[in-house]
């Protein structure tokens, strides 16, 4: 084939060689700009003429030219054309042409999934980082560094879960969309972002299992004008992921790793020893009996002594360090690649260990993929297959349970063993017993998942012209996950069963298959030099089907022997469980660009979606967006100027919508009612009732903003102002009885918010070419919400609300999702020990009147960030990123629950210092607290509202990427090595117990990259 | 060029035809409504799952029948000890503000407008549907389940709404005859009246050619083995239910002129064999296999598997030393089943010879002992209204003066063993209602309607004198708030 070509080649040359006449003979080898690999086939014509060549396959050319000046053109399918003017002098400037692929630079290019844009002729709102970006700030998952680069993308920190790896984060972009109740009711977030990898949707979960050196690049899309291209699902946001494609070369091998080490962050803790514990008992009333009897005085006093006596032989368990442990990380990336023009392949293997800072929690991963691109003349067939394999477990005690255990017990008894109980109650006395975490956490009790996943992603491309381009893609993926559970018969649960009822399997099976198709026609063509026209339509299709099967068996009679085999039975009355869901969706998408003379810009994008999930009524819905930019650099009057390179000013509009909803909710299902037959046989009833008329939720979104790089590239920057209105709301509300259903998934209200971005990079040195550049960043962002229309539509969670022990959060017009209402208080009367309130109308009362509610505080700061510094020397690069947080306010449950309502159950577990210290008493009259007791309840109230402003050091890193000559001594293609610490350290104006049943962690990686 | 771009569009254009198709996606793990509903068994399986749903314990299987609402009826001697008798005591005392009985009454309001929804969704569907329905289905399927709807909304009106002799224009429930996923709102007693009355006429109307009115109930399978759908029909809400809770309605609302002619109309079909009065020989023959529930005689009965529950959870002697619902024993002997012409009382009554059985010094309530006939469907019925009812009605309401109806109640005391009365009170006229509808569920609306004390004991000391916080509930929470 080749030497076909060769000689056709050379056969053409001769036929112009003959043809012309020669008087310069121009000749040359073009190549490809990112990696130096030649160009086969390459035209190259003199500019108005249609005499030219093309390359062959070492990508040279030999061109003759007449005359003295002419322009020539270099053109190939899918690069950018490079035209050079040739006279007579520099004919040896034409002996290497460099081509740069359309797309190639990502700095510069935003990539959507969908299409590809110069981010210069883009008038959204993004922002793209690469490989190293996210390398240099976390080592974790892709995720976790973007947080630390992109202010708007946020991860929320649970409070509940902390650093537990096997808990996937709650993530938004840009502030939340929907209206609580979504979760809870459906398991689906309603806020998350849609997630594009390899121009495929997929979720969070991959993602974040995604072995980051396998990422070329991220782009996050956060306008309308951005995202509106993936019409319904795009309201929350998009985080497009494109992984490496092999390069070109001799085969490559390279290979990349990460160790890490986390330790538990238990800092926020500030639990009571031994003896503030007892003392805090005693004050309590605990050791003081009610009744009157006065053996159980003596009973309690003894008990009380016993617990003293232990405490002067210096017994003071610190519980919190049983479970946790140093989490060892590691992860492992080896990839291979090679190939020559027409065909290239890479082959990669990544593991990956994922050591919790909890025993027994650990995330292992295991992925294979093979990456195929062969290209023949105007066809590209690109293939990404890959396999996963997942293995994780969690621990069966939390970690809660540990830091309820008091001090004053010990963990083993004399002979060095874990009891069952720490305290056991005498017989006939009326109290419970105490179980040890260590004894349940000792049994060989478990809770384990693996799944194994293939994604097939087959991407066709036909180059049928210079200008347009025809792709066809078709992705695939299955994933399996097995999870399993079992708890011990010798588990404290199972104290009060029956011997035969005792310990418990549980099973679960989640199969999913997806599918998605799509077919899009791309056009680009410059017109007569000055009208740049791009335009992309295409038609997508998807279907999601996930099917859960679960059982679980008790009766085991046996710590040790635990296959579900052994297991007596099924639970009493227990059904296996069964759900599935089939979600589909199919659109048509058109996307339009155009760029007068770089500078005045336009873009539109229209989407038809239709989605399985929607009712009949409401199958079909349209999305557009608008979006202009103005590149002021470009105008001839600043053409004099160099100062600016960058100085756009962009705007857009659009109404990305929302599908992150259950599959059937918009259709009345029904069920048997299996309880009971009769003569007429069976019969069916209402399951869930839908809602036809059910409309997509949507956001209109507007942006304004404005890119600006000047000073030589000294300084960046990028505003963006947003408001985003969405209306209307979808949510789960309560209903009244009468309407026969509890709950009703409707749309009710909107939500209105308000916000604005801001990302400064200064480089006080700026020197890339000789490799020194210091950077400082510093990045800020802020946003308002309000509810509008809802009227009295959230009533019921209102109420709710109010009447919980913690609930902070109210639906009201005009006020903010995040606002917290409580009752204002005037602190602790010190002549009585009760709370002073503050009325809604000023006054000052000690009763409590829920009704007297107000905003006590925002949990949404004012203003949050990052500020961070960056130092390349050489090779050398230091990095170091503060995220702060200020003018937000939290309501501090710890305090609420763990120093004030602590009643006569939660007396038994270890508590916080504070509820020893500064509390009401005789002697004691201007505390913050109220007096020790154990029956008063406390209401919320400002008291327990406090500023939350914080700085946390989220990553410091420092690496280092040996030379050429070093790496080249060692035998190897290149080398870096770089060390990162993430959480470092954190100082925030309230303490606030984090990390309940799950502590956070902080972690120190080292990374490694070898090419050979 | 332009070729590519024909086709292209082309396919496009044609996948955009299939595309509704294909999103169109039926659950598995659910039966979708369009699919349910694209036959005829569909509607019917429908239809029968409201009327298995009837007999669940927060309505007709329990607290609608022999529970909660019978207690407020005075049924039952209801012990102080709250080891035993839990939170009944609160409920026979009327402190309907309970924790426990709210949430009760509210379990009972959701489920009840659980099935009205159920009945609206059929309706909603039956009235569009281009399914053929064999015969006369159609109409009997519609018709039932108007016919439910109205049954439904008029128990809750008796539960929640106001006295209506009283009262009628004070608000009450709302009544939903749409499936809707705003609420509506809440209608005066009145109107809900008017409501109820124009589903049953509508009802009655689409049931006229209803078997029954020719072949009678048809209480056993076809012998061919084919659908029993059109038997049993006193298993339904057939045409004579619907015009039995007329005449029901009819008298709840003052409408006595109704209520006559509705009740004569059943009593007619009593005396043409459809509903004949129980044979004596089932009852007092064979002593150990009676006829409780005077199957015969009940005009719609639901059908419950384990109606025996209903015995064994509350009446059932053998409970001791848990709580076991029975009559006071002075109300009985005194009055019910005693007292002579005051009362109308007598021993001799079939229903208290079968009905009540003795136990040491107590007697008990056996009306919902199964028979020893395993398997008869007599053993899982539980009557929702009988002809007993429709004699007792048509007393009532065949003149203002209710001495004028002492034929209709002598028609019927015949039937059960005991003499004529000399003349008819309202007192006595009540003791007829507690002998013939014990545990039925039925007391309570009638001391309601009459607004007469509900009579726990006989010493009348010891009956609530009637007032609106005895004889209605509080609507639920929901209901206020939303």
């Amino acid at each position: 084939m080749r030497r076909i070509l060769a000689i056709l080649i050379s056969l053409f040359s001769i036929c112009t060689v003959w043809a012309q006449g020669a008087q310069t003979v121009l000749k040359g080898k073009v190549v490809d700009a990112s990696d130096g690999y030649p160009l086969i086939g390459v035209s190259v014509i003199v500019s108005g003429t249609n005499h030219g060549v093309i390359t062959d396959v070492d990508g040279l050319y030999e061109l003759k030219v007449n005359g003295e000046q002419s322009e020539i053109v270099f053109s190939y399918i899918g690069y950018e054309d490079v035209v050079k003017l040739y006279t007579q002098k520099n004919a040896g400037s034409f002996s290497r042409i460099v081509m740069s692929a359309n797309a190639e630079q990502l700095d510069d290019v935003v990539v959507t999934g969908v299409y590809e844009r110069k981010k210069e002729s883009f008038t959204g709102a993004s922002a793209t980082f690469k490989t190293d970006q996210l390398k240099a700030v976390g080592t974790s998952n892709v995720l976790q560094s973007l947080k630390t680069l992109d202010p708007s993308f946020k991860m929320m920190e649970s409070s509940q879960f902390g650093s537990n790896p096997n808990v996937m984060p709650d993530i938004e972009i840009r502030g939340k969309t929907s209206v609580a109740g979504m979760k809870e009711e459906y398991g689906t977030d309603p806020n998350q972002p849609l997630f594009i990898l390899d121009g495929f949707e997929t979720t969070l979960e991959t993602i974040m299992n995604l072995n980051m050196n396998r990422v070329a690049s991220v782009t996050i899309l956060k306008d309308a004008a951005s995202t509106a291209i993936y019409g319904s699902k795009a309201s929350n946001g998009v985080v497009v992921i494109e992984t490496k494609a092999p390069a070109r070369g001799r085969l490559q091998l390279s290979y990349k790793g990460d160790f890490g080490l986390s330790l538990a962050d238990l800092s926020d803790y500030n639990l009571m020893n031994a003896r503030e514990k007892l003392e805090f008992e005693t004050l309590a009333g605990v050791y003081k009996d009610n009744t009157g009897d006065p053996f159980a005085q003596m009973r309690l006093d003894d008990l009380r002594n016993e617990r003293l006596k232990e405490i002067e032989r210096g017994v003071d368990t610190y519980w919190l360090s049983e479970p946790i442990r140093p989490g060892f990380t590691h992860k492992h990336n080896i990839y291979a690649e090679g190939g020559e023009d027409k065909i290239r392949y890479g082959i990669g293997l990544s593991i990956g260990n994922v050591g919790g800072v909890m025993k027994d929690s650990d995330r292992r991963t295991l992925e294979g993929n093979v990456d195929l691109i062969y290209r023949t003349g105007k066809f590209q067939f690109s293939n990404k297959l890959s396999l996963n394999w997942l293995d994780v477990t969690n621990p069966t005690v939390s970690f809660a349970e540990y830091a309820y255990a008091n001090p004053y017990y010990r963990k083993y008894n004399a002979d060095g063993k874990v009891d069952r109980y720490l305290y056991y109650p005498e017989d006939g006395v009326d109290d419970y017993p105490v179980a040890n975490p260590l004894w349940n956490a000792h049994l060989n009790n478990w809770d384990k998942a693996t799944g194994f996943g293939f994604t097939n992603n087959f991407i066709f491309e036909w180059f049928v012209t210079k200008e347009l381009r025809l792709r066809a893609k078709f992705g695939l993926t299955k994933q399996d996950d097995d999870e399993q559970t079992r708890l011990s018969p010798l588990h404290t649960q199972f104290d009060d069963m029956g011997e035969t009822e005792k310990g418990l399997y549980t099973n679960t099976q989640i199969n999913e298959l997806v599918y998605e198709g799509d077919v899009a026609v791309t056009f680009g063509k410059l017109i007569a030099k000055k009208h740049m026209v791009n335009a992309v339509g295409g038609f997508n299709f998807s279907n999601n089907h996930r099917q859960i099967y679960g059982y679980s068996a008790t009766g085991f009679t046996d710590d040790q022997f635990d296959a579900p085999s052994f297991a007596n039975g099924y639970p009493v009355g227990d059904s296996p469980d069964y759900s599935e869901s089939l979600k589909r969706a199919a659109s048509f998408y058109i996307n339009g660009g155009y760029a007068y003379a770089e500078r005045y810009l336009i873009d539109f994008n229209y989407r038809l979606d239709g989605a399985s999930m929607f009712g009949t009524g409401n199958r079909f819905r349209n999305t557009w967006s608008v979006g202009t930019g103005w590149n002021i650099h470009k105008e001839p009057f600043m053409q004099n100027s160099d100062f600016f390179s960058l100085l756009k000013l962009r705007g857009s509009v659009g109404n990305p919508g929302n599908q992150n909803f259950s599959a059937y909710q918009a259709f009345s299902t029904y069920k048997f009612n299996g309880w009971m037959t009769n003569v007429f046989g069976t019969g069916v009833i209402l399951n869930a009732l839908g809602n036809a008329d059910l409309a997509w939720q949507e956001t209109t979104n507007y942006d304004v903003g404005a890119d600006l790089t000047f000073w030589g590239e000294r300084i960046n920057m990028t505003l963006d102002y947003y408001w985003k209105y969405t209306d209307p709301l979808l949510a789960v509300i309560s209903t009244p009885g009468s309407m026969g259903v509890t709950t009703v998934a409707m749309n009710a209200g909107a939500q209105k918010t308000r916000g604005w971005e801001a990302a400064l990079r200064v480089s006080p040195v700026y020197r890339p070419s000789e490799g020194i550049i210091w950077n400082v960043t510093v990045n800020a962002t802020s946003s308002k919400s309000a509810y509008a229309n809802i009227g009295n539509s959230f009533a019921a969670l209102n109420e709710s609300g109010k009447s919980s022990l913690v609930g902070t959060t109210r639906y009201y017009d005009g006020g903010s999702p995040t606002a917290i209402w409580a009752v204002r208080s005037a602190g602790i009367d010190p002549a009585t020990g009760k709370e002073l309130f503050i009325k809604k109308d000023g006054t000052y009362s000690f009763t409590y009147d829920v009704n007297d509610e107000v905003v006590v505080g925002d949990t949404q700061p004012k203003v949050e960030g990052l500020i961070g510094t960056s130092l390349y020397f050489k090779g050398l690069s230091v990095g170091c990123f503060l995220r702060y947080r200020w003018g937000g306010q939290v309501f501090n449950s710890s305090l609420f629950q763990k120093v004030e309502n602590i009643g006569t159950q939660e007396v038994y577990n270890n508590q916080d210092k504070r509820a020893l210290y500064d509390r009401w008493s005789e002697t004691n009259r201007d505390a913050y607290f109220k007096g020790i007791s154990l029956v008063q309840r406390t209401e919320k109230s400002s008291r327990f509202v406090m500023d939350d402003n914080s700085l946390v050091g989220e990553s410091f890193n420092i690496g280092y990427e040996f030379p050429d000559r070093i790496a080249r001594r060692m035998r190897l293609g290149a080398m870096n090595v770089q060390l990162t610490m993430t959480d470092v350290f954190r100082a925030t104006s309230v303490r606030v117990e984090r990390g309940i049943d799950y502590p956070f962690a902080r972690s120190v990686t080292m990374s490694l990259g070898i090419t050979f | 060029m332009r070729k590519v771009f024909t086709y292209i569009a082309f396919v496009a254009l044609m996948m955009l035809c299939s595309c509704d198709a294909w999103l169109d996606v039926k659950p598995y793990d659910k039966i979708s409504e369009d699919e349910l509903l694209s036959s005829e068994s569909g509607y019917m399986k429908l239809l029968n799952g409201i009327y298995i749903e009837l007999n669940s314990d927060m309505l007709y299987g329990a607290a609608l029948s022999v529970e909660m609402v019978e207690i407020m009826g005075g049924a039952y001697v209801i012990g102080t000890d709250n080891s035993v008798w839990g939170n009944y005591a609160d409920l026979a005392a009327y402190k309907y503000g309970t924790d426990y009985w709210r949430a009760r009454i509210n379990e009972t309001w959701n489920k009840a407008y659980a099935l009205i929804l159920n009945c609206n969704l059929l309706l909603e569907n039956i009235d569009k549907t281009t399914v053929r329905f064999s015969g006369d289905n159609l109409k009997v399927i519609k018709g039932e389940a108007l016919a439910l709807r109205a049954m439904l909304h008029f128990d809750l009106l008796r539960l929640f709404g106001p006295v209506y002799a009283h009262n009628p224009e004070a608000p009450a429930i709302p009544y939903y005859k749409r499936y809707s996923v705003t609420p509506n709102e809440i209608l005066t007693a009145s109107q809900v009246a008017a409501e109820i009355t124009r589903d049953l006429n509508e009802a009655r109307i689409l049931l006229a050619n209803d078997p029954v009115r020719t072949s009678g109930t048809m209480a056993s399978a076809p012998a061919d083995g084919s659908s029993t759908f059109m038997y049993y029909r006193n298993l339904r809400m057939n045409y004579f239910a619907v015009t039995a809770l007329l005449a029901r309605s009819g008298l709840y609302f003052g409408d006595k002129e109704s209520a006559f002619k509705y009740a004569r109309e059943v009593i007619q079909a009593g005396d043409e064999g459809i509903f004949p009065f129980v044979d004596r020989n089932l009852v007092t023959g064979s002593p150990d296999d009676p006829d409780r529930i005077f199957s015969s005689e009940v005009i719609f009965a639901l059908s419950h598997s384990q109606r025996n529950k209903l015995f064994k959870n509350y009446y059932d002697p053998s409970r001791i030393p848990n709580y076991v619902f029975r009559m006071d024993n002075d109300l009985m002997s005194n009055l019910v089943f005693g007292g002579g012409a005051m009362t109308g009382g007598n021993q001799d009554d079939y229903r208290y010879r079968v009905n009540w059985v003795a136990t040491g010094a107590n007697r008990y309530f056996y009306k919902y002992s199964d028979m020893v006939d395993s398997g008869n469907i007599k053993n899982t019925m539980i009557p929702m209204i009988r002809l007993g009812e429709m004699y007792l009605i048509a007393a009532e309401s065949c003149s203002e003066n209710i001495g004028a109806g002492v034929a209709y109640v002598n028609r019927l005391r015949a039937n059960r063993g005991v003499g004529n009365l000399q003349s008819l009170t309202e007192d006595i006229l009540r003791y007829e209602y507690i002998r013939e509808m014990y545990g039925e569920g039925q007391m309570f609306y009638m001391y309601k309607r009459m607004f007469a004390p509900v009579l726990f004991s006989s010493l009348s000391s010891k009956n609530p004198v009637p007032s609106d916080a005895v004889f209605v509930l509080p609507l639920p929470s929901s209901e206020t708030d939303n």
